[in-house]
């Protein structure tokens, strides 16, 4: 493993609240939300895994009293365990009506996009389903305007799907709850970090991924 | 391309203007001695930027030379480097290949201008097409494909920006296999589309007068050529959003020294040029850059 000090990016002289910080800092560059249907989230999960590897292993050598209990072992934040994406396993996700839409799932969760864009396009009944997953692929291939328009059909047809909905509002946000060294970036600034920063933790509890700040 | 893509040298330490204005000549340098005399003439911030990009965090060595714009005084500049090799070349295709459309889409006077690029080019095109047959091939594929949707006058922001997306991207399908190219790809995917996206906003007014095509006035409907309030809100957001997803990918990696040039250019600079194109005061800022750019080759 490299040295976790420098995975952390502080001097070993650093005090536990500066190695935490820097932590913190780090974790909310590669938390999953960031990565939310990314082709490289993988990579980003990889990240993940050695922040807090290397967190721990610094609090592990400073003794675990000193760091205020935050350095157990689950005290990482951003497990990328459980149905992240839009695959079958997730608690929250709603499950396909059909079985060709299960396997779009499937395949877009996997990083297949010719094979899921083949199944909807053979899939005749453009339902709400179809339409978020078509804004799901046009998403992961960088279409941002379609995969809007299409979320955007899928929550017209069904107002009441909660996915749909978060996905049309991920879109309406630009991403904004992605990390920036500022607080909040982008041509129509937000004034307000704080606000940025509250919105980005509402996503991110209630994306249904048992995901969260857990001891922090 | 456009020049579009520029660090916001006034917010950097004069180190780190220093640090890029090396790589500037660098390229230079590299574009004379790989493509020949004319194809320095090419050379842009983009290109600069796609250049250290490719480098994937080294800094080539410093060397000191002379050259046009530095006829007495040696500078010091980037030396050679297989970074600066690929940028170089990827840059006279794509500039080969954008005068031939050019020529194409302009009649025999308009048309002249673009010919006599295509024409200077044309030798170092050819080594540089030699170097890189499949970006070569990409690019002839993709701009092939943007002629297309421009004759059918496509109502899509996706489609057109994509094609010139995928060349950017085929850029990075040249280095090593492994993190950084996927890196490269997906960064260079949503900045060629940032690219495209912010040229047609900038062009809008014009194109709407002359009739050229614009996906921004099929797209949102503009044939007057000015924006609606809500047609201004949702392009800055899927604007917005590509620079959010080529950060995600650029975050991904560590390009060492260069971190702060492409920090400062990835978390502000885009959302600058975004900004005054979408405001209009971009245009207006074009000649005095200009001026600003020949005090800096000639200092």
């Amino acid at each position: 493993m490299n040295d976790p000090y420098q995975v952390l990016g502080v001097p070993e002289s650093a005090s536990d609240a500066e190695v935490k910080k820097a932590y913190l800092e780090l974790a909310r560059k590669y938390h999953p939300d960031n990565y939310h249907d990314n082709p490289l989230a993988d990579l980003a999960q990889e990240k993940m895994k050695e922040i807090n590897a290397a967190y721990e292993e610094v609090s592990k050598r400073r003794g675990s009293g000193r760091s205020s209990g935050a350095s157990r072992s689950s005290s990482g934040y951003g497990g990328y365990s459980g149905g992240y994406g839009y695959g079958a396993g997730g608690s929250a996700r709603q499950s396909s009506q059909s079985s060709v839409l299960q396997q779009v799932r499937m395949a877009v969760n996997s990083g297949d996009l010719s094979r899921a864009e083949a199944l909807l396009a053979n899939y005749a009944d453009h339902n709400a389903e179809w339409n978020f997953l078509r804004g799901a692929v046009c998403y992961r291939r960088g279409w941002l305007d379609e995969a809007r328009r299409y979320y955007e059909t899928a929550t017209r047809m069904d107002p009441g799907n909660r996915e749909y909905r978060q996905a049309l509002e991920f879109m309406d946000n630009a991403g904004t709850s992605a990390y920036s060294p500022q607080g909040g970036f982008g041509m129509e600034q937000c004034g307000n970090a704080g606000l940025c920063q509250q919105l980005c933790c509402t996503y991110l509890l209630c994306n249904g991924c048992g995901l969260g700040f857990r001891c922090l | 391309m456009f020049g579009y893509v520029r660090p916001p040298l006034d917010l950097l330490p004069t180190e780190e203007q220093e640090r890029f204005r090396r790589a500037y000549c660098g390229l230079c340098h590299t574009l004379r001695r790989r493509c020949g005399l004319p194809a320095r003439f090419i050379l842009n911030y983009d290109f600069t930027f796609l250049a250290i990009l490719l480098s994937g965090g080294e800094e080539p060595e410093t060397r000191c030379e002379r050259c046009v714009a530095s006829p007495l005084k040696k500078r010091t500049c980037c030396g050679e480097h297989p970074a600066l090799d690929l940028a170089a070349d990827e840059s006279v295709i794509l500039a080969y290949w954008q005068a031939r459309d050019g020529v194409s889409d302009h009649g025999f006077w308009k048309g002249l201008k673009y010919r006599g690029a295509a024409l200077a080019l044309r030798g170092g095109y050819r080594k540089a097409a030699a170097a890189r047959p499949e970006f070569d091939r990409v690019t002839r594929e993709q701009l092939d494909r943007l002629a297309e949707l421009e004759r059918e006058k496509s109502s899509s922001l996706d489609a057109p920006a994509d094609a010139f997306a995928q060349i950017l991207a085929a850029a990075a399908d040249e280095a090593e296999d492994g993190p950084l190219r996927r890196i490269l790809h997906q960064l260079l995917y949503h900045l060629g589309r940032w690219v495209y996206l912010t040229d047609a906003a900038d062009d809008l007014k014009e194109d709407a007068l002359s009739g050229n095509y614009n996906p921004l006035i099929y797209r949102y409907g503009l044939t007057d050529g000015a924006w609606t309030p809500e047609s201004r809100e949702a392009f800055t957001k899927t604007l917005d959003h590509s620079v959010r997803l080529l950060a995600t990918a650029y975050e991904l990696w560590d390009f060492g020294c260069w971190t702060p040039i492409l920090e400062k250019t990835v978390y502000t600079g885009l959302f600058q040029v975004g900004k005054a194109v979408l405001s209009g005061t971009y245009r207006a800022g074009k000649s005095a850059r200009k001026k600003d750019r020949k005090v800096e080759e000639t200092t």
